[in-house]
């Protein structure tokens, strides 16, 4: 790793315009308790663009509500407060974070990847038995040290995807020749500067290595999300690589071909609806 | 909502058609998710939960149905998968992964 590089990249991300408040404290407690429920309806509505996306989720067909609801507490009171916390955190990410700096690098193609993982991740994690508005959120954020590697350093992340075209590798073998770190490391500093709950800051930290010592279930989900939606094509770039599935996470998963059609089929259709209301 | 689907009577679903949307009981549970293949056994178990008509997606639109060229398909997988060797047996789990999503692309999982 190159120190000079990860300590400058500590003073970018400092630079960074930062989520509202209130989805940096739904973050930080994504795997704890409840918090104020009350306070934090009253929080959220206070952003109108934000409660707007949030309530268009809410009322998409994954969750076949019999009637609209058209308030957060309404949300909240038909959907649970884990499910209502991650459409919040989905519509904030989704819209605060900045992008387009790198000529490159194609913002729109990122989150399409994004938000396919993280309704894999949710598939799987249903599955799985695992918290599935946990895994969603995790895939949702899994390669966000791409988009702070991408904003703070746009010159040189062009470089790297032109070394990732010239020797057809994947981006996390181009990011490392280039800037000597990758989005991985630029993930987890920050999940550590947002304050991130540790189960999503160690769920992106191993999800490209799911059988290191001390990684996590959740990063094993989305690993193979991640492997899921690169074969299922749906960010559509036409160089689009798999990624090596890691046997050990395969096999922790422990699911049937027929589990995997399903689950196949369940992401393609959630993703194609997600991805249309949060970037349009 | 998605795009294309219909509304049928429970006596007009047949095996293999796919839901386009999450299946609620009356007290709100989920009984089957969005994309569920329903099978006829679990068609013969909806009438108990109060279960009369069902949004199917129409034939044909379900993603991965659509008549699919296997040579096309093939061409696709072989570009996405480019760096599995097929039957190495160190990425074995990458190989397999590359088999479901070709059998799910070509349809292959309705007869089963």
């Amino acid at each position: 790793m190159n120190p000079l590089l990860l300590h400058d990249l500590l003073e970018h991300l400092r630079e960074l315009p930062s989520l509202p408040a209130v989805v940096m404290e739904l973050l930080a407690t994504m795997d704890g308790p409840d918090t104020d429920l009350g306070e934090l309806a009253k929080k959220v509505a206070q952003d109108q663009a934000l409660t707007a996306k949030a309530l268009r989720l809410a009322n998409s067909s994954a969750y076949g509500l019999q009637a609209k609801v058209t308030t957060i507490q309404q949300a909240i009171a038909f959907l649970g407060f884990d499910s209502t916390r991650k459409l919040i955190t989905a519509a904030a990410v989704t819209s605060n974070f900045p992008g387009g700096r790198c000529a490159g690098f194609d913002t729109q193609a990122f989150w399409r990847h994004s938000i396919a993982s993280a309704a894999c991740a949710s598939v799987l994690a249903r599955r799985t038995r695992f918290n599935q508005d946990v895994a969603f959120t995790a895939g949702l954020l899994h390669d966000i040290g791409r988009l702070v590697l991408a904003s703070s350093y746009p010159v040189l992340y062009q470089q790297a995807l032109d070394w990732r075209s010239a020797h057809d590798s994947s981006m996390l073998e181009a990011e490392r020749a280039i800037f000597g770190i990758d989005h991985v490391v630029a993930g987890v500093a920050l999940a550590e500067h947002w304050n991130f709950s540790d189960a999503m800051r160690l769920a992106i930290a191993n999800h490209h290595a799911p059988d290191a010592p001390g990684a996590s279930f959740l990063a094993t989900i989305i690993h193979v999300a991640d492997a899921i939606v690169h074969a299922l094509d749906l960010a559509c770039q036409e160089d689009d690589l798999v990624p090596a599935v890691s046997s050990a996470a395969w096999t922790a998963l422990g699911l049937d071909e027929e589990t995997y059609l399903q689950v196949f089929r369940e992401t393609e259709l959630q993703c194609e609806e997600i991805t249309l209301i949060l970037i349009g | 909502m998605s795009a294309s689907y219909q509304h049928l009577a429970l006596a007009e679903v047949k095996p293999g058609m796919i839901l386009s949307d999450v299946l609620l009981d009356k007290q709100g549970q989920v009984l089957l998710p969005q994309g569920a293949v329903l099978t006829a056994a679990t068609i013969a178990l909806l009438p108990r939960h109060g279960i009369v008509t069902l949004a199917v997606l129409h034939q044909g639109d379900a993603p991965g149905q659509q008549a699919p060229d296997a040579t096309l398909v093939q061409q696709r997988l072989a570009r996405l998968f480019r760096k599995n060797e097929i039957d190495d047996p160190h990425d074995w789990a990458t190989g397999i992964l590359r088999r479901y999503i070709e059998d799910f692309r070509l349809g292959r999982e309705i007869e089963r």
